[in-house]
C-alpha cells in the first residue's frame, strides 16, 4: 500500500477519468440536476456518500462472500441489491432527520440507485484491486478511497456544469440546442479541456 | 393486432429511447466507437428487456408496491447476468470491448423505465412488444452514432477501411467526440420535430 | 410588461464599442504575426490567411441561415481565426485551419448564442479539437529561420517537447526564446513581438495586468519550486518563455467574455491557469498545458463569478 497509488487514483478518478466527462457514468442525473447550483451540490453530496459506502460494503461482500463460495458471476445482483438497500436506508434516515432535505431531494433520491456512477465504481474495484480472485494489498483501502474520489470527480463536473448553465439562462441560445443537446455539446468542450491531464505520471 | 404493431413501432421512432426519451446515454456514448461495438450491446440490452418485460408482465400482481424497484432490478439483473455469461461464453473479444458496460445494463434507465412506465401497468403480450421495439429503437440509435463516430473518427465501418487517404478526427473516438455527436444528433432531432409541428 | 433587459458579461459602459476593442487587439497581434511569418516562411501565412477566411465564412454562413444580423465586420470572428492561426503549426495541410476555425466559430462561439455568450475561448475550443483529432499535424514543428539560410525547413521539436523527452541536453540561449529562433506555433515564438503588442494594448487601457502577470507569476514560482533537480531548481525563465504562455497570458486569458468580472475572481483565474500549466508541464502527458489550463478555467468562471460577487450596496 503506497501513496503513489492513492494519488494516482485521486487524478485518475477526479480528472484523467472523470467519472461523468470520461467515463460517461451517470450522465442522467447530470443532465436532469445540472441547471441550478444548490441543487447540483446536494446531489453531489448524497451520490458521494453513497459511492464511498457502497464501495466498501461491496467489498466485504466481494471478499468474505462471493470469492470463498465461488459465486463471483453473482456480483452484479448482490452488488446492486446492496446499493438499492443502502439507498432505502439512506432515504429513510434522511427523511427522518431532515423532511424538508428529503423534500428538496424529492425523486432524485431513489435514483442514486441507478446512477451507473455507483455500481460502476463497485464493478470498478473489483476489477482493479482484485487480481484472479484474490485482494490486492490494502485493495479495501483504495476502494473506499477510490469511492471517495469518483464522488469528487462527480462533485466537480456537476459544480461546473451548473455554474455553466445557470449563466446560459440568459444567453441566446438557438431553440433547437436548448437543455439537453447544448449541455451534452458542454461537456464535450469540458471533457477536451481535461484531457490536458492525460498521461499524468508522478 | 394493429394495438400490437403500435406498440412496436413507437420504440423506433416516436418514442426512441435515446433521441427522445434520452434515457440509457451511459452504455450509449461509452459503447458507440464502432458499429459492432454498437449492434452487440443493443441486442444484449434489447435481450435483457425483452426478459424483464415480460416476467414483470407476468407477476406485476404479486409484486407489494412498495418494494417494487429492487423487485424490478433483481429480475433485470437476472437478465443482465444470463446475458453477461453468454457474451464471455461466445464473444469474449466483443465481452472485452463493452467492459463494464455490460453489468450496467442493470441500471440502464431503458430497462427499469419500461419496467416501470411499462410492464407494470400493461399485459404480457404489449410488454413484450414494447421491449422488442425500445430494444431495436435502441439498436438503431446506437447503429446511428457508432457510423458516425467509427467513420469520422477511425476512418472504417464494421472495422473495415473505407476511403483511401481519409484522415480521420481521432477525437470522435474519445469522450468528447461522442458527447458531441450526441449532443448534435440531439439538437438535429429537435429541429425535426419543430419543422413538423 | 416587464421592460427590463437581462443580459450576461461583460457590461461595457464605456464609449468604446466592442469593435474597437477586437479591431485594436488585432493590430496589437500584427507583430507576433509578421514575426511568425518572418520566422517560418510563407507557409505560416497560409496558415493565418486559410484560419481568418474560414472564421469568417463560418460566421457569415451561421448567421445568414439563422436570419440573423450578419456581424463579421466587428472584428470578433477575425480575432478567432487570428488567434487560431498563430496556435499552429507553421506546416499543416491547408484543410486543418479551415477545419478548426469552423469548429471554433461554430461550436465555440454560435452554438452558445454569439458574441458575448461563449463559456470558452473559441480559439482554444479550436485548437484543443484539433490536437485531439489529428495529433500528428499539430505536433509536428519546422526549423525556425530555414528558409534565409537557403535551405527546406526540417521537422523540429520545440523546447518544451525536449524537455517532456528528457532530450534538453544543452540549455537553449534564452535570447533564442525570446526572439523566436525556436520550433513552436506561429504566434506564440517571438514573445519580443507579443510583448510589444501587450504593451501597447495596456498603454491605451485594453487590457488589465491582473490575470496575465498572475499567470505568468504562478507559473514561474511552481515551475521554480518544484524543479527537476528537487525543490527550488526549477528554471523559471525557460518556462515563462517557451511554449504558448506568453501568447495564452496576454492575449488569450484575457478575453473579456469568458473570463471572471471582479478584481478578486480574475486573480483566481490566473493562478489556476498558473498552477494547471505548471502541473501539466511538469507531469502531464503532454509538453505544453496553456491551451487546457485556460479551457478549464473558462469552465469555472461562472462559479467563480458566482462566489466572488461584489456585494450590493446595502446587503450583507
Amino acid at each position: 500500500m503506497n501513496l503513489a497509488q492513492f494519488l494516482t487514483i485521486f487524478i485518475s478518478a477526479v480528472f484523467i477519468y472523470n467519472v461523468i466527462l470520461s467515463r460517461f457514468l451517470g450522465l442522467c442525473s447530470f443532465v436532469a440536476i445540472s441547471k441550478e447550483t444548490k441543487p447540483a451540490l446536494a446531489m453531489s453530496m448524497a451520490v458521494m456518500f453513497v459511492t464511498t459506502m457502497s464501495s466498501m460494503i461491496t467489498w466485504f461482500i466481494y471478499r468474505f462472500l462471493l470469492i470463498p463460495f465461488d459465486l463471483t458471476y453473482l456480483r452484479t445482483i448482490s452488488f446492486i441489491l446492496v446499493i438499492a438497500t443502502f439507498v432505502q436506508f439512506v432515504e429513510m434516515v434522511i427523511r427522518k432527520i431532515s423532511p424538508p432535505l428529503y423534500r428538496s431531494f424529492g425523486i432524485y433520491l431513489p435514483l442514486i440507485t441507478v446512477n451507473c456512477a455507483v455500481l460502476g465504481v463497485a464493478v470498478l474495484n473489483v476489477d482493479m484491486f482484485f487480481v484472479s480472485s484474490k485482494a490486492v494489498a490494502g485493495s479495501f483501502y483504495y476502494s473506499a478511497f477510490q469511492g471517495i474520489c469518483v464522488g469528487l470527480g462527480y462533485t466537480l463536473a456537476m459544480l461546473l456544469m451548473s455554474g455553466i448553465r445557470e449563466r446560459l439562462d440568459f444567453c441566446d441560445v438557438p431553440k433547437a440546442l436548448k437543455d439537453f443537446p447544448l449541455s451534452f455539446i458542454i461537456a464535450s468542450i469540458m471533457s477536451l479541456a481535461f484531457m490536458g491531464f492525460n498521461g499524468f505520471r508522478f | 393486432m394493429k394495438k400490437l404493431a403500435q406498440e412496436f413501432l413507437k420504440g423506433i421512432i416516436r418514442e426512441n429511447p435515446t433521441f427522445v426519451l434520452v434515457l440509457g446515454l451511459c452504455p450509449t456514448l461509452a459503447v458507440s466507437v464502432s458499429v459492432i461495438n454498437g449492434i452487440g450491446m443493443g441486442i444484449a440490452a434489447t435481450f435483457v428487456l425483452l426478459g424483464s418485460n415480460i416476467i414483470i408482465a407476468l407477476i406485476k400482481n404479486y409484486i407489494p408496491q412498495r418494494i417494487r424497484i429492487p423487485c424490478y432490478i433483481v429480475v433485470i439483473a437476472t437478465f443482465v447476468t444470463i446475458a453477461e455469461m453468454t457474451m464471455k461464453a461466445f464473444s469474449p473479444a466483443l465481452d472485452r470491448a463493452l467492459g463494464i458496460y455490460v453489468p450496467l445494463i442493470v441500471v440502464n434507465c431503458v430497462v427499469l423505465g419500461r419496467a416501470e412506465a411499462y410492464a407494470s401497468k400493461n399485459s404480457v403480450a404489449n410488454s413484450f412488444f414494447d421491449g422488442l421495439g425500445m430494444g431495436i429503437g435502441f439498436t438503431l440509435a446506437l447503429i446511428l452514432i457508432s457510423a458516425l463516430r467509427e467513420f469520422l473518427g477511425a476512418g472504417t465501418l464494421l472495422w473495415h477501411p473505407l476511403i483511401k487517404g481519409f484522415e480521420p478526427a481521432f477525437v470522435l473516438g474519445m469522450p468528447s467526440g461522442a458527447l458531441l455527436v450526441i449532443g448534435l444528433l440531439l439538437g438535429f432531432f429537435n429541429l425535426l420535430k419543430k419543422r413538423k409541428a | 410588461m416587464n421592460k427590463l433587459i437581462v443580459s450576461v458579461s461583460p457590461h461595457l459602459h464605456n464609449k468604446e464599442s466592442i469593435s474597437k476593442i477586437m479591431w485594436m487587439v488585432i493590430l496589437s497581434l500584427i507583430p507576433a504575426g509578421a514575426a511568425g511569418i518572418y520566422i517560418f516562411g510563407i507557409d505560416a501565412l497560409w496558415v493565418i490567411i486559410l484560419a481568418v477566411v474560414s472564421a469568417l465564412a463560418t460566421e457569415a454562413l451561421i448567421q445568414g441561415f439563422t436570419k440573423k444580423k450578419i456581424t463579421i465586420f466587428n472584428g470578433s470572428a477575425l480575432l478567432t481565426g487570428l488567434l487560431l492561426g498563430f496556435n499552429l503549426p507553421p506546416k499543416v495541410p491547408f484543410w486543418l485551419p479551415i477545419v478548426g476555425s469552423c469548429f471554433a466559430i461554430a461550436i465555440g462561439k454560435m452554438i452558445f448564442g454569439g458574441l458575448g455568450q461563449n463559456i470558452f475561448n473559441p480559439a482554444l475550443v479550436g485548437r484543443v479539437f484539433l490536437l485531439a483529432s489529428w495529433p500528428k499535424y499539430m505536433t509536428t514543428f519546422i526549423q525556425p529561420m530555414a528558409a534565409w539560410g537557403g535551405y527546406d525547413a526540417i521537422t523540429y521539436a520545440t523546447p518544451l517537447a525536449l524537455l517532456k523527452e528528457g532530450k534538453l541536453t544543452e540549455k537553449i540561449p534564452y535570447l533564442d526564446l525570446f526572439l523566436g529562433n525556436r520550433g513552436g506555433c506561429i504566434g506564440e515564438v517571438c514573445i519580443v513581438a507579443l510583448l510589444a503588442g501587450a504593451i501597447f494594448l495596456f498603454i491605451r487601457g485594453y487590457l488589465s495586468w491582473h490575470i496575465p502577470i498572475t499567470y505568468i507569476l504562478t507559473t514561474g514560482i511552481f515551475t521554480y519550486v518544484f524543479g527537476p533537480k528537487g525543490l527550488f531548481t526549477g528554471d523559471w525563465l525557460f518556462h515563462i518563455l517557451s511554449g504558448g504562455l506568453i501568447l495564452g497570458a496576454f492575449f488569450m486569458a484575457t478575453d473579456y467574455v469568458t473570463t471572471p468580472l471582479t478584481r478578486k475572481g480574475q486573480i483566481i483565474f490566473g493562478f489556476g491557469c498558473g498552477v494547471l500549466t505548471a502541473v501539466i508541464r511538469l507531469w502531464g502527458g503532454y509538453p505544453e498545458g496553456v491551451s487546457y489550463a485556460i479551457l478549464m478555467m473558462n469552465a469555472a468562471t461562472p462559479i467563480i463569478d458566482r462566489y466572488t460577487k461584489t456585494r450590493i450596496y446595502g446587503t450583507r
